[in-house]
Formats: C-alpha cells, structure tokens, sequence
C-alpha cells in the first residue's frame, strides 16, 4: 500500500533529523584531532586572515576522512581526569539506584498492606513532592544538607535521590497489577506480611523494579542542577557539568569523551526498551 | 496490631521523607517570612513582596511562562502527530519508538557541544544562542529530547482504545478525519491531560540544557525562574530563595490538583 510506504518514508526522514545528535557524536569521536579542529574551530587561524575569510561556517561531517582510535586512547588511558569524572558520575548514580530500589519497594509494600484510614492522605503528599519542580526542592535539600554538614560532599546529592517521592510512586502503580488472590493465597497458607513480600511480590515486581532503577539512572547519569549547586570542588563533579566546560580547549577529544559517556544509559535502552516504555506509562498519573 | 504492620514496611522510606524533603520544606516556608534563618525578625509577606518587585524575578517568570505556553503545546501535538503515524507501523514499531526515546537518554552534557555547533555560527545570519532566538534554539532542543516520553503515553492510550469503535465507524462510512474527531480525540481525552500534567513538569527541566549551553547569565529571553534560584543560591540569600520556592510549589500545587480533577472528568464522561 503506497500511503503506508508513504508513512514509513517520512518515519524515516523525521527518525534521521532525532538520530542527526547521536550520529555525528559517535562518527566524529573516530576523527583525528587535527580533522576535528579544522572543522568545527571558529575562531579564525592565521591562514583565514591571510586569505581574507572574516567568518568561518561550521558544518558538520558525518563521516570521517581518516579514521583513528586515538581520542578514546586519550580519554580512557592517557589521562586520569576523564576516567576519575566517570567513576564520579557512578558513585552518585549507583548508590542512588540501589538505594531508592530497596526503600521504594519497601515504602509501596507498605502503602499496600497498611490499613491505616488515612495513609492515601500520606501518598498524596508524597505525589505533590514527587510533583515539584526539582528547583522547588533543591533549597529543602540544602537546608537538610546543612544540618547535616555534607554540603560539599556527594552524599548531599545521593541521600536525597534515595529518598525521593518517584521511586514509591512507580512502585507502587507496578504493585497495582500484582492480583489481589495472591496475596489471599498467601495469607491462607500462613505467610506472614514479609514472607509476602519476599516470595509474591518482590518475583513479580521484576519489571518494575527494572523500569525504576532505569529510570533513576538516566536521571542522575544526568545530574547538573544538584552537582553544580553542592559541587565546588572540580575533582567530585560528574561528568555532565565538566563536557560543558571541555568545549573550547581540547575540543578533539569531546566526541569520544562524549560516546564513552552516553555508551552507559545506551546499554540500559538496548537491553531493556520495553521496561522504560513501561516506566513511562507507570508514570503517567493514573 | 496486625494492622500496623504495614507501618514497619513504610517506617525507613518515611523517615528519610520526612527528613529530606518534609521537615525542611517546612522550616523553609518558615525561612520564608522571617528576614534572617538564624536570628531574624519576622518580616510577614515582605519577603513575597521584594521577590515579587525584584526584575529579576519578574524576567524569569515571564520566560518561563513564554516557554512552557510555546513548549509544552508543540510538543504535545507533535508527538500526538507522530503517535498517530507510529500507531499502525506494525514490526517496525519498537523500532520508531528507539527512536524517539534514545534523545531521552542521552545525558545532556553529552549534547552540549554538537548543539554548540548546530546554532553557534551564525547560521543563517541568526545569533542563535545570544539574540531573541535563543527561545527558538531551547525549544527545538526541547522538543527533541521529550517527544519520545509523550509519544510512548499517546501510544498506550491510542492502543487502548478498542478495535470495535473504529471497526463500527468503518462500516458506517466515516472517514479519517471524522474517525478522528469523533473516536480517536474524545477518548484521547484522558491521557491528554496526564500527558499536559507530565509535559508541563518536563519542562522545568529545561534548564539543565539552557545552563549547560548558556551558563548562568544567558540572553534575557531565555533567563528562567531556575536561572534566579540558581543564581541566588550562590549568595545564599535564604529570605529570596525559600520565598521563591514556596510561591512556586505553591503554584504548582493548585496547577497539579486542577489537572488531576480535568482528568478525573474527561474520564468519566
């Protein structure tokens, strides 16, 4: 059917333009330094002076004339900066992922079994905070902080991440379609409330649980509002903020530097597509 | 007894709620009427009113507000356009939707010096990051990381209208876009608000992009309210700050329960 074709063709088109990013990150990161440079340099050389030119334009290139594996071998070997950024990045998400994994499953459970009358007036404020923007959260956050005088460190970012109001929410929506006779089954065999929660819930939790920790690994790969708030110290900042700053002086190397960095959240969307569609859909206030 | 035992489950999550994000929420509301944290007088509203004169303030609400009406409507409908092409793609599905969701991923710093480079020499003869366009430049880049995340919620809501409807309208002769009017938009209704509600709180984070690209001074049509709270943290001027975010979760609150309730009557209609 030629409408069909039709619909695929501009799917296409339009799929391009989205990938146009990634491609040339990943493509250019193969580039020798010099090629890079002579590319994408807009400051004017002396050669441009000499020649007249006044203003150099920009394009990009997908592919590259030579290809080299030399900024990966800067950025992953030769200087201890870049992988010293990565482990950065990890010691925030890691422990944040882990951590609102466990408390998040624990705190639904709860929300589930507890017959408490007025614990759905409790979930609507955890909604609300899970509902503000993170600048509305972020002086709460330092407040705490303060108090507990980790301002300069990445526990300021962590704990709060651990805490956070999204993790319950998701969780508990994904709860919402284990059926209610396996919990009945449960308790007329004698099994106590963690008993439960061992062997029903936490085996059919398994996608949900995959959709949060991917979820809350995108999110705090990407950290910049909190990193750039509670991070003075140039050595303890994650990636993000520092390929920001990389821009003007070594710019051969921010394409690889960038591939390494973007490889990690990739994985997690190539091995599990369907769990963050999911996640979304949880998400989705219902 | 047994029926607290649900508590002991709740117990650690609370805790670390009430710690992280209740208690000081609170004392900063608290912050908010009192012209010092430590020591200070109470000032009532004055706080409110100095926030609500300062030009600065008054800047970043107003482009925030620009953006979120110009942002959160495009990219609603492009990815309800796109949702509607993707719907009947078959196999190559999964495919569409990598697609769309792999900008969601990509952490932003990452994108920082390819979007450097896209609107960084005068393309066109347009300064794209340091004139009136700069709103231009966020909103493509906007739209290009939170389409798939819209997408994915039209999708489940499109798939879960039922096959009969369209099957019934078909043999009644109706045509695309009576089809569309009539069946795929009043059932649409419901997840369109939760998609609004979403959209809206997405684009907040904006800022991310627009700081990384831009630093903390950017061109005034782009300078939003995260720009003054950020910028204000780095004084810590405590009367501003908490002032700021307990207008803000205020209005944020009031917006979120006239939504939640739109959605609860779109759904029972």
């Amino acid at each position: 059917m030629s409408k069909t074709l039709l619909i695929n063709a501009f799917l296409v088109v339009i799929g391009f333009v989205f990938l146009f990013p990634l491609l040339v990150t990943v493509t250019n990161s193969f580039m020798p330094e010099q090629e890079i440079l002579l590319h994408y340099r807009t400051d004017l050389s002396l050669f441009d002076r000499i020649h007249g030119i006044e203003e150099r334009s920009v394009f990009f290139r997908l592919i590259p004339q030579n290809i080299t594996l030399a900024q990966y071998r800067i950025v992953l070997f030769d200087s201890p900066l870049f992988l010293m950024l990565l482990v950065n990045s990890m010691r925030m998400t890691v422990p944040v992922v882990l951590g609102s994994l466990i408390i998040s499953l624990l705190t639904a459970y709860g929300f589930t079994c507890w017959r408490w009358k007025y614990k759905e007036i409790l979930f609507f404020i955890y909604i609300v905070v899970m509902l503000m923007p993170l600048q509305a959260v972020l002086v709460p956050n330092f407040i705490v902080a303060d108090w507990l005088g980790i301002t300069r460190s990445h526990w300021a970012i962590i704990l709060p991440g651990i805490f956070a109001p999204f993790g319950t929410f998701l969780m508990r929506q994904s709860m919402k379609g284990i059926p209610a006779e396996c919990y009945e089954a449960a308790q007329i065999d004698g099994a106590n409330e963690l008993g439960i929660f061992t062997y029903i819930v936490i085996p059919q939790m398994k996608s949900g649980m995959t959709a949060l920790a991917m979820l809350v690994f995108i999110e705090y790969w990407n950290v910049v509002e909190q990193a750039v708030i509670f991070i003075r110290d140039f050595n303890m900042e994650p990636l993000s903020v520092f390929l920001s700053r990389i821009a003007d002086g070594r710019m051969g190397v921010i394409f690889a530097a960038s591939s390494v960095y973007m490889l990690f959240p990739f994985l997690w969307l190539f091995a599990g597509q369907e769990h963050l569609e999911k996640g979304i859909e949880l998400s989705g206030l219902k | 007894m047994n029926k607290h035992k649900g508590l002991l489950f709740i117990l650690p999550g609370l805790i670390g709620f009430a710690l992280f994000y209740i208690i000081p929420f609170i004392v900063s509301v608290g912050y908010s009427f009192m012209s010092r944290p430590v020591g200070g007088d109470f000032v009532g509203l004055r706080n409110y009113i100095d926030l609500l004169q300062s030009p600065a303030y008054r800047l970043g609400f107003r482009n925030t507000m620009v953006f979120m009406g110009l942002s959160v409507p495009l990219n609603m409908a492009f990815s309800l356009g796109l949702a509607l092409l993707i719907k009947n793609t078959g196999q190559y599905k999964p495919l569409y939707i990598l697609i769309f969701l792999i900008p969601l991923v990509i952490p932003s710093g990452a994108m920082v010096f390819f979007w450097r480079v896209l609107f960084g020499s005068n393309r066109l003869g347009i300064d794209w990051l340091n004139s009136e366009y700069a709103m231009i430049t966020v909103l493509i880049i906007f739209v290009w990381k939170n389409l798939g995340f819209n997408l994915v919620l039209f999708l489940s809501g499109l798939s879960n209208i039922p096959k009969t409807y369209y099957e019934a309208a078909k043999m009644d002769g109706a045509g695309g876009f009576r089809i569309f009017c009539n069946i795929t938009f009043p059932n649409l209704l419901p997840i369109s608000v939760i998609v609004l509600l979403m959209s809206i709180i997405n684009s907040f984070k904006v800022f991310r992009e627009v700081y990384l690209l831009m630093g903390a001074y950017p061109h005034e049509s782009v300078y939003m309210l995260q720009h003054f709270m950020n910028n204000n943290f780095f004084s810590l001027n405590y009367p501003r700050l908490t002032a700021a975010t307990t207008l803000f979760s205020l209005v944020m609150v009031v917006l979120t329960w006239g939504l939640l309730r739109l959605e609860r009557r779109t759904s029972h209609v």
